[in-house]
């Protein structure tokens, strides 16, 4: 195919621009690979040498051998899985009272749980302590994990109301006349059939809670419950420079999963999205 | 095996009125086409039956036994669908075997169902398939097996060929009978295709706006409508429809002052006198160039192969005949129209209700009698 100079010159700059805006997002990420792969010596040389000069991989290794850090990403581990887990469990029956019943002010409370969301965790922050002491709940993993519920919860219901409203209510009427109760043809039928969206939904809530700060932040006091996160901030603002090459490794390790979870499971449910397209 | 009864059912929606209060009865093994424009209630009503919609008002029985208080898995009626709304995630086994969940048969058992099924269908090189690997004509064929496993009291239709093309339509059609007469089993079938209604049905019931606007077998509904909506809504070409005047004391009828004589089995009603109108169907027209009859402009003719169809105004109505297949007219030029009065069906002009109707069983031969 033959293709204009005028084309050509329009690529040229939309990559330009995508290159800029990638660098943007990768220059932070850069300069913490140029710190974790220092000596102690060059990481007092500061932004004066960005490519080390005895590039060493001894901080990986060393966060990667701290007892500290493995329980860091556990805890991480643990608190993003059940929580997406839980906010898909509970957003699931609320998304299909509201894909497929129809009650009095049924578009306030959808434009209420939406705006629920747009509450900051700041503006609520002390009363839902207060309330999480009262309950017994600070200091757990439990009540952390109830709370990273609370706050995917209503996104999770819009995104899953979407994919139940693509599965033809006509199923639903053939699951009735095969003698299907309601919470049958849910279980049987609209669940499995939505399997792409409850699966984006889940890995949407792992992702955001992977990065969750504030709730664990003011839950969690004891080191050995902390999730990467916030170790890294208590670290960040108690250690002397004498450590930040293993901060910067800390930092760099605790993306990857959260990164590689994103590559692999995208991939998925594109495939996924796209089997459903080919079928009618 | 039950009869089906439906006894005064209304349905609203909000503030609409979709069906006023609609009676109905099928005997057992019958099979009943519901016929309408889309949008006049039909499906609503027969939800209704299924139990997936609830009634405002009125009752819904099989075999004498009201149904209203159960859900549409206790009334043991099957249903196909439009778009066959098969289970996507499921095997063609999975999906003809579903409604047999419940049941209290071995996994031995329901199995050998699930394969009678399909023999009967013949699906049976399909059962390890995902409906998304199926043609049209087979995901309509596992919509009947899922439908007929459970051996239904009562089998619903919903527009189930809509979807097809218009060969395999005509398949299915004939499919579908054929089933029936095996299986015989109560049917409602719902349709806004007439020739559906025609080939299929035991007793058609045209419906209108929520109503019932006739019921009978298909020759009564196309030889003998009780309206002019159904004189028109049933045939292609629809039944022409014509004003005209009676004169009962010279036993003639009269059309734009031209003068037929009555055919004399006509009953003598004090209805029928004075303004009427006047249904022919397009084969009970007949053309010549010459000699008596209305006098028409032919419009445009329609070579359909095995007959041919002539559009002709008379006094600006537009009518149409029914012609052997080797007419050939000009378009506009003049011929004379003559009327099989014998087959006429006479309206109320004002009511549009049937004022008389001929016996679609009756064979009357006669030769129109011009005057
Ligand atoms: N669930 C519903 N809510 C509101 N109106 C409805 C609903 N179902 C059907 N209707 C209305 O009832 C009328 C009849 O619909 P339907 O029974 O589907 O007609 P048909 O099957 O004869 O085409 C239509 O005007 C339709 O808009
Ligand atoms: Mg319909």
């Amino acid at each position: 195919m033959v293709r204009s100079r005028g084309e050509r010159l329009s690529d040229i700059a939309v990559y330009l621009a995508m290159a800029l805006l990638a660098l943007v997002f990768l220059l932070p990420i850069l300069w913490l690979l140029s710190l974790a792969l220092r000596t102690q010596a060059e990481v007092f040389l500061g932004a004066a040498r960005f490519i080390p000069e005895a590039p060493t991989l001894d901080n990986f290794a060393s966060v990667l051998r701290d007892g500290g850090f493995q329980s860091y990403i556990w805890n991480t581990v643990k608190l993003s899985a059940l929580g997406a887990a839980g906010a898909v469990g509970f957003a699931a029956p609320a998304a299909y009272a509201f894909s497929r019943f129809s009650f009095r002010g049924k578009g306030a409370m959808m434009l209420g749980i939406l705006s629920v969301q747009m509450v900051s965790g700041l503006v609520i922050l002390i009363p839902l302590y207060r309330m999480l002491d009262r309950l017994g709940l600070l200091e757990s993993h439990f009540g952390t994990t109830l709370l990273y519920i609370a706050a995917g919860v209503p996104v999770t219901i819009w995104l899953l109301k979407i994919a139940f409203d693509t599965i033809p209510q006509s199923l639903d009427d053939a699951a009735a006349i095969d003698g299907l109760s309601r919470l049958e043809s849910f279980l049987l039928i609209t669940l499995p059939l939505a399997a792409p969206g409850l699966i984006s939904a889940f890995i949407l809530n792992l992702i955001l809670n992977w990065s969750q700060f504030l709730i664990p932040f003011i839950m969690l006091s004891a080191d050995e419950k902390w999730p990467i996160s916030v170790a890294i901030f208590r670290f960040a603002g108690a250690s002397s420079a004498a450590t930040t090459q293993l901060l910067a490794a800390a930092c760099l390790l605790a993306i990857l999963p959260a990164l590689a979870v994103f590559v692999i499971l995208q991939r998925w449910i594109l495939a996924a999205l796209m089997a459903g397209a080919v079928k009618d | 095996m039950a009869s089906l009864e439906i006894k005064r059912i209304a349905k609203t929606f909000g503030a609409q009125s979709v069906l006023p209060g609609i009676s109905l009865e099928v005997p057992d093994k019958e099979f009943v086409v519901i016929l309408g424009p889309s949008g006049c209630g039909k499906s609503t009503l027969l939800r209704i039956v299924a139990g997936l919609e609830i009634a405002s008002a009125g009752s819904v029985s099989f075999g004498g036994a009201p149904v209203d208080h159960l859900s549409p898995g206790q009334r043991n009626v099957a249903m196909v669908f439009q778009n066959y709304a098969l289970y996507p995630h499921l095997s063609v086994a999975a999906n003809i075997g579903f409604g047999l969940r419940r049941a209290t048969l071995s996994r031995k058992e329901k199995r050998a169902a699930v394969q009678e099924i399909a023999r009967l269908l013949e699906i049976e090189s399909l059962l390890d398939r995902r409906p998304s690997e199926l043609s049209g004509g087979q995901r309509q064929r596992v919509a009947m097996g899922r439908a007929i496993i459970r051996k239904p009291a009562v089998f619903l239709f919903d527009e189930p060929l809509s979807n097809l093309d218009a060969r395999l339509r005509l398949q299915m059609r004939a499919e579908i009978r054929a089933l029936h007469r095996k299986l015989p089993t109560t049917t409602l079938y719902v349709t806004h295709d007439q020739v559906e209604a025609m080939t299929m049905a035991d007793r058609v019931v045209v419906m209108r706006e929520g109503r019932i606007e006739q019921i009978g077998t298909p020759d009564e509904i196309y030889c003998a409508p009780q309206s002019i909506f159904v004189a028109q809504f049933i045939g292609m070409p629809a039944m022409n429809i014509v004003s005209a005047r009676l004169d009962r004391s010279n036993s003639a009828l009269t059309i734009a002052g031209e003068r037929f004589a009555m055919p004399e089995f006509w009953p003598d009603e004090k209805a029928l006198d004075g303004e009427v109108t006047l249904g022919l169907r397009p084969e009970h027209l007949s053309l010549s160039r010459t000699g008596a009859g209305l006098r028409a402009n032919v419009d445009q003719i329609e070579p359909m192969g095995s007959e041919t169809l002539v559009y002709l105004y008379h006094h600006g109505t537009r009518l149409c005949a029914r012609t052997p297949p080797e007419t050939r007219l000009a378009s506009g030029s003049e011929v004379k129209l003559g009327l099989n009065l014998n087959r006429a069906v006479l309206f109320d002009p004002v009511t549009q209700k049937a004022l008389y109707r001929p016996n679609p069983y009756e064979s009357t031969t006669g030769e129109t009698q011009w005057k």
